[in-house]
């Protein structure tokens, strides 16, 4: 990977000859599609469930978006129970159950036509449930990733560009940060701190920021005494410069992969806490919390145990049928 | 070597350091705290927090109301000798509980490193010697597959299918119109496997020992332990057999295709001989070091498994003191979490430098 | 027995001192006067013609490990009280069926006149589990323990205090002078639990080594406690004065899975267990299962108590719940019948006041709260709570009527309660947030009074007297955790404590319910019977009016598990 200061162009072919390569591997395609379609549950839920209407008229006036934007009039109304009068006309989003709206008469029901995926116990439409849990899950994994590129980042580079002290202590800090197993950290502070959904996200930053700072560490490593960075010193460009405008750019790519699977183990530490009970707190939905609800009834709901299950295994595997796909596509060893 | 090993040993200071400082940290979240209490103010919790004379208790014992330099000396002190007080559960010593479950734990994750590296290993070496077989690919699926699923959940569904949940009915129901159909159900052998066999009740769920037990002769009562867990050590570990075979087959890859194994197949050894004396131990370098990592992950792992099975071990014990705000406990499970995986990766690096031979030549 | 425990019964010890009486089916006692001499003490033997065999254990779960096992102090719970019942005895007993009190470790008793001295006569032949003999000094020495003030015992403390002195006359005889006349104070002396004064009043009484290790006098002893293993084990008292119990051990394991509980049943693991009712009717009502367990459904899962109710109670010095309107109508926005045929497969009764709902004291003829969510909104509004700037939420003087329910993640079907509640509040303008927790902070919590509504249980004793939950003097550190402070009821509570004629306490109470129904300081919910699942092998099982007497189970030779 020879690189100039000035020739972009041939910055931009090594990622599209990544991408080229992507796009030879299926199953990483096939990831790439499954992401999409989250992605867009996430994005459109309360398009795809809820008890708002899109667009309603009603005691001729007009409302736009009303599953988004809270009108002041609508605010009493429940929908659940409204039925359009003469002359209105609502048009419901795809669901027509919210995943708040109880029911105990119709708890616990294995999926029929009126409840895809089944009821909870107290009557909640589990596939409403699971569509907004979709948000929880995404968020939180890219947020939390987000912080630990963010953080990782700068540690890792000042650890390799400038080496020596600098480099000695940042590895002590990492090495130290190595010593807490993720999910010990977040429960001690969700003891102290409490549930919040703010926390989660910066604490799984916070202790996934250690790998990226090696990683990028040794890029920098690699990169400090190569071509076009001892010409950038050459013409006086000052460090800061030369470090993240010229090296982290190539550095870029076990990151990539590396956030990838992060995002995963993100999505997989936020299910465990709210199985756990220690997630984020209620009636938010999370996929997490519609298992530690079937626990209670693993003996006969397995529609409870199932779906939840299959939607983070799913969302695992996509993530890191991507993740691999990118270590691949960048392996020049293995150029197809 | 010996600079070596004298260097890293060393390096446990500053890291001991490090912890003691973050764990520091985290204790100034207590309450009794300043910082705590400005915090509590600050989320305007509307329904009071904690009462008075835990505060209290918790503020003498830490040292909370003396400056900041002060309180980490004594928290230090309180390191060094392991003292975390009592807890606040049944106001017996903090050591005292922690050192009733660290066995069990120790047990499980021993066993399970044990088990992942003598699975992990030999599927690498397949999958490198047969590279693109059949064999291998499927295997590669099959270990993403397990990668890729919350442990939680499978161990909720093996509960459901093996551990005598609605799912060993539904099984034991196929199973049973299986063997009407094909007319056996009424025989002896028939009779006695539907009952036993085909309940599919395989496993138990709950606890490490059988009711009872402890009266039990010694080998019924070590057979009856390890039955239970069976269960937890297959969570704790199916995830790791991914990542583990991987880098023992990258490794095994890497090193086949150097010059001094061409050397030996030039010899005319064979193949046999050429992998597993010369090649394999040096491709297990990387996964050797690999222990260290394992740690933090099989402890973190110990706290979902434990509490949903029901073993009275560490991760079960931090739970259910997170659960009851035993702060007490949650400091030092939390803190000697932190040590034990520092030496566990302390160890792999001692390990690392025993297994490769460059490194005695420094 | 998981849901019999601490989870749900807050402090159930303070509720009723009955705690530590076991009725034994036995002859007539007339209640307040001397009794004549005790009937024989049946000589032991391992076959009584017709009666109870000897052998095996009984297996039983009280789902968390308790703290200690010292049911004087006020952070035991429900389980350290049920298992102490077993090691400790008290001056009288209550018989099962009548409810009548019974000699115990008093032969007889002697009330004055003016109900202020009661005199006991105990026993000569009682000795603790340690071969010492009980003597009118331990039960002076284990008053001195309950009100020492360093000793964690306010809430007995609380009984105990209007008893002016306690006279030892000689070695078997004690008396107590009372400060004032209380229609209960045989009930509070005669529910005293002996301990060995030379072993319990040495040392530190809170931290003392005998709290995981008791020693007391009655038919069972304290044999193990197995941190490990997770289980208390108790055996038999071969040297107990009385009529020995039947069973060899009694077994407590801990297991907080309902469902790994369940499957221990299922296994005979466990022999008895309180099945939650999905369960109940489900899993329990396979055929396999009734043929090997006995489905029972006392009205108190725990011997020694008459009822099981759950409740809501808001703490009344918040904003929120000052006005008893506000109050009204957050009843009215809970269909209670709903929840008891939904979540409790009809399991249940709609409640109206605290008092026992079988016993005359309560009131009839008050009819409950009905669900109508729109007269709660008028009333909400009436009260002033008012949503102006429309953002779903009510407020008043700047306050937005938003609050926290607590409760203990130890019952889930509370997770149900709770999510249905909050929808149905939130429709009406209130938020609720739902904020479930472990047991013993949950404890603290309602202790503290940092609570802003709290659900929970409690289990109703014998001889009703609402003064532990509701006087005004209770408010700040007794059981009125609300903080109800209402003059009227102060004083029928107080006139009725000295009030002897049955009849007119009952008129008297009667009033006292229909303003506890006016001023709602609870949401009461619904009387619950206990869901319990026995194995079959168990014989001498009666329900009485007093519940269920574990004492008296037994197991045919035949069918024994354990030798």
């Amino acid at each position: 990977m020879r690189e100039t200061l000035v020739n972009k162009k041939q910055n931009l072919s090594y990622w599209a000859i990544v991408l080229r390569q992507f796009k030879q591997r299926k199953m990483a395609v096939l990831g790439i599609y499954v992401l999409g379609f989250l992605f867009f549950v996430a994005i459109f839920a309360p398009f795809l469930a809820g008890d708002r209407p899109i667009y309603l008229v009603k005691d001729d006036k007009t409302y736009l978006l009303p599953n988004i934007f809270n009108y002041k009039d609508l605010v009493y109304v429940e929908f659940d129970r409204w039925q359009p009068g003469e002359g209105d006309f609502s048009l419901s989003p795809l669901i027509e159950y919210s995943p708040r709206r109880t029911n105990l008469r119709d708890k616990l029901e294995p999926p029929s036509w009126e409840h895809l995926l089944g009821t909870d116990e107290t009557g909640r439409d589990v596939l409403s449930r699971m569509i907004w849990g979709t948000r929880i899950s995404i968020s939180v994994g890219f947020v939390a990733v987000g912080i630990a590129v963010f953080i990782g980042v700068i540690m890792g580079s000042l650890a390799g560009y400038y080496g020596g002290k600098v480099d000695m202590v940042i590895l002590r800090i990492i090495e130290t940060m190595l010593c807490f197993p993720g999910l010990i950290i977040i429960l001690a502070l969700i003891a102290f701190l409490g549930r919040h959904i703010s926390i989660i996200m910066a604490v799984i930053g916070i202790i996934s920021s250690p790998n990226v700072a090696r990683l990028v560490r040794g890029e920098f490593l690699k990169h400090r005494e190569s071509d076009f960075a001892t010409a950038a010193r050459g013409t006086g460009l000052s460090d800061l410069r030369i470090m993240f405008r010229h090296i982290l750019p190539n550095s870029l790519a076990p990151v990539l992969v590396d956030a990838t699977f992060g995002v995963a183990g993100a999505i997989l530490i936020e299910t465990a806490l709210s199985f756990l009970g220690l997630g984020v707190p209620p009636p938010t939905p999370s996929w997490g919390e519609l298992l530690e609800e079937s626990k209670r009834y693993v003996d006969f709901a397995w529609w409870l145990v199932t779906f939840p299950g299959l939607a983070i295994f799913v969302t695992v595997t996509a993530f890191n049928l991507v993740g691999e796909g990118f270590r691949d596509a960048m392996d020049p060893r293995l150029r197809q | 070597m010996k600079a070596y090993l004298i260097r890293r040993l060393l390096l446990i200071v500053p890291t001991f350091i490090g912890i003691s400082i973050i764990t520091f940290a985290v204790l100034q979240l207590s309450p009794g705290n300043p910082a705590f209490m400005r915090l509590q103010q600050m989320r305007g919790a509307m329904g009071g927090e904690i009462p008075p004379e835990i505060i209290e208790q918790t503020k003498k014992f830490y040292g909370l109301d003396r400056p900041i330099h002060e309180r980490y000396v004594i928290w230090m002190g309180k390191l060094v000798t392991l003292d975390f007080g009592n807890s606040y559960k049944d106001n017996r010593p903090v050591l005292e509980r922690i050192t009733e479950a660290i066995p069990i734990t120790i047990q499980l994750n021993v066993i399970s490193i044990i088990l992942m590296y003598l699975i992990s290993i030999p599927v690498g070496v397949y999958s490198a010697t047969h590279p693109a077989s059949r064999g291998d690919t499927s295997m590669t699926i099959l270990l993403f597959i397990l990668y890729s699923l919350p442990s939680f959940w499978v161990a909720m569904l093996l509960m459901f299918f093996f551990g005598g949940g609605g799912g060993s009915d539904s099984l034991g129901a196929l199973v049973t119109r299986g063997f009407t159909a094909v007319g056996i159900e009424d025989s002896g052998a028939g009779r006695w496997l539907l009952e036993n066999v085909f309940t599919f009740n395989w496993f138990p769920i709950f606890g490490i020992s059988s009711e009872g037990s402890q009266d039990w002769p010694f080998h019924k009562w070590f057979l009856d332990r390890l039955w239970h867990y069976i269960l937890p050590v297959f969570c704790l570990t199916y995830a790791s057999f991914a990542i583990m075979s991987r880098y023992a087959r990258a490794g095994l890859i890497e090193v086949v295709r150097q010059d001094y194994i061409r050397t030996a197949r030039a010899y005319g050894f064979s193949e046999r001989i050429v992998i597993y004396k010369y090649a394999l131990r040096n491709s297990l370098i990387p996964i050797v070091t690999l222990l260290g990592m394992l740690i933090p992950s099989l402890v973190a792992g110990s706290v979902i498994i434990e509490s949903i099975f029901s073993i009275p071990g560490m991760g079960r014990l931090f739970y259910e003191s997170i659960l009851g705000r035993d702060y007490p406990m949650v400091m030092g499970i939390f803190t000697i979490t932190a040590v034990l995986t520092m030496l566990g990766l302390i160890l792999s690096d001692l390990l690392y430098a025993v297994v490769d031979p460059r490194i005695k030549f420094e | 027995m998981k849901r019999l425990s601490l989870l749900l019964i807050l402090v159930a010890v303070l509720f009723s001192l009955s705690l530590g009486l076991r009725g034994r089916g036995g002859g007539d006692q007339p209640a307040d006067e001397a009794a004549s001499p005790p009937e024989n003490a049946g000589t032991p033997s391992d076959t009584a013609a017709g009666g109870p065999e000897f052998g095996d254990w009984l297996v039983q779960n009280i789902s968390a490990e308790p703290a200690h096992l010292n049911p004087l102090l006020s952070t035991g719970d429900a389980s350290t009280s049920y298992m102490g019942s077993f090691i400790f005895e008290t001056l009288l007993e209550i018989d099962n069926e009548t409810l009548e009190f019974e000699p115990h470790l008093a032969e007889r008793w002697e009330v004055s006149e003016d109900h202020l001295t009661y005199t006991f006569y105990l026993r000569k032949d009682v000795r603790f589990s340690d071969g010492v003999a009980l003597t009118a000094k331990d039960v002076r020495s284990t008053y001195d323990l309950i009100m020492k003030t360093e000793n964690d015992t306010a809430n007995l403390r609380n009984y105990l205090q209007d008893i002016e002195n306690v006279e030892v006359l000689d070695n078997y005889t004690v008396r107590f002078h009372m400060k004032k006349p209380y229609f209960r104070h045989l009930l509070v002396l005669g529910a005293f639990d002996v301990y060995p004064g030379h072993i319990y009043s040495k040392g530190d009484f809170n931290n003392h080594p005998n709290n995981r290790n008791p020693i007391g006098s009655g038919p069972y002893v304290f044999r193990e406690w197995d941190t490990q293993s997770r289980q208390i084990v108790l055996e038999r008292n071969e040297n107990y004065w009385g009529e020995r119990g039947p069973l060899d051990r009694r077994v407590f394991r801990m297991i907080d899975d309902d469902n790994a509980a369940f499957q221990a049943l299922e296994r005979h693991d466990i022999d008895i267990n309180e099945i939650p009712p999905e369960k109940w009717v489900r899993q329990a009502a396979k055929p396999k299962f009734e043929r090997e367990f006995n489905k029972i459904t006392p009205d108190s899962p725990l011997p020694g108590f008459l009822s099981r109710f759950n409740y809501i109670g808001w703490n009344m010095r918040k904003p929120q719940f000052e006005d008893k309107r506000v109050r009204q109508a957050l009843c009215m926005l809970f269909d209670r019948q709903l929840i008891i045929d939904e979540v409790w497969y009809g399991y249940g009764t709609v409640l109206t006041g605290s008092i026992y709902h079988k016993a005359p004291e309560y009131n009839q003829d008050v009819e409950p709260w009905p669900f109508d969510p729109e007269r709660a909104k008028q009333l909400l509004t009436e009260a002033g709570w008012v949503d102006s700037d429309r953002d779903g939420t009510r407020e008043k003087n700047g306050v937005k009527f938003e609050f926290e329910l607590t409760y203990s993640t130890g019952v889930p079907e509370y997770n149900q309660l709770g999510a249905v509640y909050q929808e149905e509040l939130r429709r009406a303008g209130i938020k609720m947030n739902l904020n479930p927790m472990e047991w013993a902070t949950f404890q603290e919590r309602v202790h503290k009074r940092t609570f802003d509504a709290c659900m929970l249980a409690w289990l109703t004793a014998l001889m009703p007297d609402p003064y532990q939950l509701w006087h005004s003097s209770q408010a700040e550190t007794g059981s009125n955790y609300p903080g109800w402070k209402n003059e009227e009821v102060d004083r029928i509570l107080d006139e009725a404590r000295t009030e002897f004629d049955h009849k007119n306490r009952i008129s008297m109470y009667h009033r006292f319910h229909e303003l506890q129904h006016e001023e709602q300081p609870y949401l009461f919910l619904y009387a619950r019977p206990g869901l319990l699942a026995l194995d079959k092998r168990f014989h001498g099982v009666e329900l009485y009016p007093g519940g269920i007497d574990p004492l008296e189970w037994w197991v045919p030779k035949s069918m024994q598990r354990h030798k």
